[in-house]
């Protein structure tokens, strides 16, 4: 009654243009959502070629950029900053998967699949690696060991570990996307022909919907769902000082990982507004992913905005007012001359303007607003990344054994290379998920069925609301 | 895991309100026994300040002690309120009905028993003015607006205000209730406070959205108190084991570790002395319990962080603070204790749903977490002071006095008593949440099982 019921005759005057859940046939659905994997249009195939070229070059590039400077570690923080950026967006994007789904958030049910097929884009994450761990120092050099979380591991550990952690990562994503994809692996086999219809086949295993099956398949999902989150934060910790504090002698921010892996939660979130703009405009799938979607990801993207603020502001005042050799040398080198201009630029992208942008509801409530405010998010990621991994890397080797950093370093600018190969291998990271869409639906047509079944359109006092069931 | 109860209105204004319409037969003894203990606390106080602050253990280098960690523990309680309510209530957590009130007060009252650490840690509390008022424009002093000293009591005091307010306007309806089922004295006081509450639909509408916008406005107000009580430590670099950018959410995360946990404790007490069994269930506790696993967990890795960077600059002096805390007497069982009641015991009880719906074990856990998390506080202040430096000429280990003690216990006695006068007057369980609750849980037929469904806008 009362407060609640107010608010429900109050949101329902909107509620119709939100759209309640259309209440649609199992079958129907089925069939709509495996058709959208068949038939790609031109358009798609004119983008896929174009964004499959530009991956070529970028790996290309990265091979002569090796070729080129493979002595010279100086000149790779652009790279060690697209390795945090493509690690941020598509490490951080199945997680929006996930975290709602453990809550029992219904919103989520048409972005579930494509959340989680951000894993395997993983793959252009682990590629951009490669020549970092190549050049990362090892512990020990000339009998001097550098400051690191590994402390008396073997020479080697930040790259074993780092490295594993990653191809972990990718693995565990997939096995994400395996596990809650049972069902429609068994929809493509029954609603598909052809090859779609073989791989459907043979990924179901046997499905057919029993409550042995379910039980397990939801299991499943909250297991790797949990394994995921643990792995990811791992690997944000290790690749955030392996491969940034402890190249900088003095840099000790102990809130660098959680703020790492926050500003990778809103890059993931941020990720996933854009494919699911992009899935319901060109896929045509106003029918299945509504408005309610893009309102409760602009919630959580906003809500993500101000954790980032928080975080960032956390570390920044106890250096800003710590004013210790450390803390002025780290500021001097991260947000002093060029970098000063990415800093500043980072901040309004990534929370002045979304924070303005998002925190009308009518932004949020629009699907256009909501991709204007991702991208401006992932644009000031990307600089965010850059102002502090560029710095990080233009220590020179000899001077990361050092108690604090005596000389700052000039500031590396970008060359053609570190172009090609940031354009190549976000191309590389967008064909993937591209290509997946033709794989499986874009979205999950178990979660879609599964939501018409416990969610009934009522007609409330003098509105409409959704009669919701919770099962235990 | 849900328990649902049918439960028609006269019963719920019944139930709910005999701590109002009926006294209880232990109210006054237990009321009597805490004032008694509330007044030799004050006496203490008051001698104390009397004397100076010589009769506590406090001294150079050790200058923040049993109090600032006390105040740093009910600041942390207090973060009780908002997490429970005003996120909860964003997100439509259900089970949130009967808690909500609970740690609305104690939010209130530990704030108010917060701020008075501070002001007797001072010595001379009249002196505060100084820190906060320009006193002496001829010479040009002024108070330096940046100081922790300023930022705390601007946070706690906006903190206070808004969760004052946050409380007030979801009593409105049950203050209506009472008004209409009361005579005499009790009756004008109800209907004032009632501000002519009369159940229409402007009002509800007027109540939820004042809600909804009080629980977004609290919410940075309820992080950033605690932050700047954490970086009243952080931007010190002098003192081992302060100086760290992760203290403001951890100290944050703590918080709500320690605020959660005491809403167990209390909502345990709540259905023990009222014997309100059939509002304050086994589920409610069972959601609180894996609320506080994630909390708990996710603390931890805090905890990790902090104590791994702390390592990681391999600086002499803050790894001889370590190797203090860590494995020196007394600090090391003070460690242990701490690391066992804060998450060692209580997290992996919880884990087992049996634990998790047995009201005593979660009321003993839920303690245990709260001594944990008060050692943890201890531990963060006092060794890093504690620990011999070199030119350092007065140097002695730390020992609370006495003096000290008491104003720690009758801390605990004060709140306690504070929310048993207000128990005699205001409902613990907001009555109109529970018969919204009723209002809006249906049944839903999926095939031929019936789920327990909830109204809602549509998602």
């Amino acid at each position: 009654m009362a407060s609640e019921a107010v608010t429900i005759g109050h949101v329902a005057e909107h509620a119709e243009h939100a759209g309640l859940p259309p209440q649609i046939a199992a079958d129907v659905i089925a069939r709509e959502l495996v058709a959208t994997t068949s038939g790609a249009s031109k358009r798609f195939k004119t983008i896929a070629w174009t964004l499959g070229l530009l991956a070529i070059v970028g790996i290309a590039a990265l091979v002569m950029k090796w070729i080129d400077q493979g002595d010279d570690s100086t000149r790779w923080g652009y790279i060690a900053a697209l390795v945090s950026f493509l690690l941020s967006v598509t490490g951080g994007a199945p997680m929006v998967a996930m975290a709602p789904v453990f809550a029992k958030a219904n919103w989520v049910r048409p972005v579930t699949r494509i959340a989680a097929i951000f894993s395997f884009a993983g793959i252009a994450t682990i590629i951009t690696l490669i020549p970092l761990v190549l050049l990362l120092p090892p512990l020990v050099t000339e009998g001097a060991r550098r400051r690191t979380i590994w402390f008396e591991a073997p020479n080697y550990s930040p790259h074993v570990w780092s490295t594993l952690a990653l191809v972990l990562l990718l693995l565990t994503g997939i096995m994400l996307f395996y596990s809650a994809a049972i069902p429609d692996f068994a929809a493509m086999r029954d609603h598909s022909t052809g090859w779609r219809q073989r791989i459907g086949k043979k990924f179901a295993r046997g499905w057919v919907g029993t409550d042995v099956q379910w039980r397990t398949l939801r299991m499943r999902i909250g297991m790797f769902g949990t394994f995921y989150f643990l792995i990811l934060v791992f690997v944000n910790f290790l690749i955030t000082t392996d491969f940034g504090q402890s190249l900088v002698p003095g840099w000790r921010d102990a809130i660098f990982p959680m703020y790492h892996t926050v500003s990778s939660f809103q890059g993931g979130v941020a990720g996933v507004v854009i494919a699911l703009w992009v899935a319901r405009r060109y896929m045509h799938l106003e029918k299945y992913v509504h408005l309610d979607a893009f309102w409760s990801l602009g919630r959580l993207l906003f809500a993500l905005t101000l954790l980032w603020i928080y975080f960032f502001y956390s570390s920044f005042i106890v250096f800003w007012y710590g004013r210790s050799e450390n803390d002025i040398a780290t500021l001097e080198l991260q947000i002093k001359g060029p970098m000063l201009y990415a800093f500043v630029a980072a901040i309004v992208l990534i929370w002045f303007v979304p924070w303005w942008i998002l925190i009308w509801n009518r932004v949020r409530r629009s699907v256009n607003g909501m991709a204007i405010g991702a991208s401006v998010i992932l644009v000031g990621l990307l600089l965010d990344r850059m102002r502090i991994f560029v710095p990080a890397w233009s220590v020179p080797p000899e001077q990361i054994h050092e108690k604090w950093l005596r000389t700052i370093p000039d500031t590396i600018f970008p060359d053609l290379f570190d172009a090609l190969i940031t354009v190549g291998m976000i191309s590389l990271a967008a064909l993937i998920i591209m290509l997946m869409t033709r794989v499986l639906p874009a979205v999950s047509v178990w979660q879609v069925q599964e939501f018409n079944l416990i969610a009934k359109p009522i007609k409330y006092i003098r509105g409409h609301a959704s009669l919701v069931a919770k099962p235990d | 895991m849900q328990q649902r109860r049918t439960l028609d209105q006269p019963y719920t204004n019944r139930v709910l309100l005999n701590g109002q319409l009926d006294t209880p037969r232990w109210w006054a003894p237990a009321v009597a026994i805490l004032g008694i203990a509330v007044i030799i606390g004050l006496l203490v106080i008051g001698a104390m300040i009397n004397k100076g602050l010589g009769v506590t253990g406090l001294g150079r280098p050790v200058y923040w002690g049993l109090f600032i960690t006390t105040f740093v523990f009910w600041v942390g309680i207090s973060h009780a309120g908002i997490m429970i309510s005003a996120i909860l209530r964003l997100t439509q957590a259900e089970w949130r009905r009967p808690v909500t009130r609970a740690a609305e007060l104690l939010t209130v009252f530990s704030l108010l028993t917060a701020l008075v650490f501070p002001l007797i840690h001072a010595g001379r509390p009249w002196r505060i003015a100084y820190w906060i008022l320009p006193y002496d424009f001829a010479r040009g002093i002024y108070p330096n607006i940046r100081s922790p000293l300023i930022m705390d009591p601007v946070a706690i005091g906006t903190y206070l205000t808004g969760s004052t307010m946050f409380l007030y306007v979801a009593l409105l309806p049950d203050l209506g209730n009472l008004r209409d089922r009361t005579t005499g004295w009790k009756n004008s006081l109800y209907t004032v406070l009632a501000l002519g509450w009369r159940g229409n639909p402007r009002q509800w509408k007027m109540q939820t959205v004042g809600g909804i916008l009080l629980s977004a406005l609290m919410l940075p107000i309820f992080v950033s108190v605690h932050s700047i009580v954490s970086w009243d430590f952080a931007v010190v670099p002098s003192v081992e084991g302060w100086h760290s950018t992760i203290f403001a959410p951890y100290f944050v995360i703590g918080a709500v570790h320690s605020g959660v946990s005491a809403v167990v404790t209390m909502m345990a007490l709540m259905r023990w002395l009222w014997k309100w069994d059939d509002f304050i269930r086994p589920e409610h506790f069972d959601a609180l319990a894996r609320l506080l696993i994630v909390v708990a967990t996710g603390w931890l890795g805090f905890t990790f962080l902090e104590l791994i960077f702390a390592l990681y600059g391999q600086d002499a002096p803050e790894i001889a603070l370590r190797e203090m805390q860590m494995f020196q007497w007394p600090w090391n069982m003070l460690f242990i204790i701490f690391f066992l009641t804060a998450y060692a015991i209580p997290v992996p009880l919880w884990l087992f749903k049996r634990v998790r719906t047995n009201i005593a074990m979660m009321f003993w856990t839920s303690i245990l977490v709260n001594v944990g998390m008060w050692l943890e506080r201890f531990l963060i202040i006092v060794p890093g002071l504690a620990r011999r430096t070199p030119f350092v000429y007065t140097w002695e280990a730390y020992r609370p006095s006495p003096v000290e003690w008491t104003i720690f216990v009758w801390s605990f006695c004060w709140v306690t008593f504070l929310m048993l006068l207000f128990s005699r007057f205001f409902p613990l369980v907001p009555l109109f949440e529970q018969k919204e609750s009723q209002v809006f849980t249906q049944d839903v037929a999926i095939g031929r099982a019936k789920v327990p469904a909830i109204v809602r806008e549509a998602d």
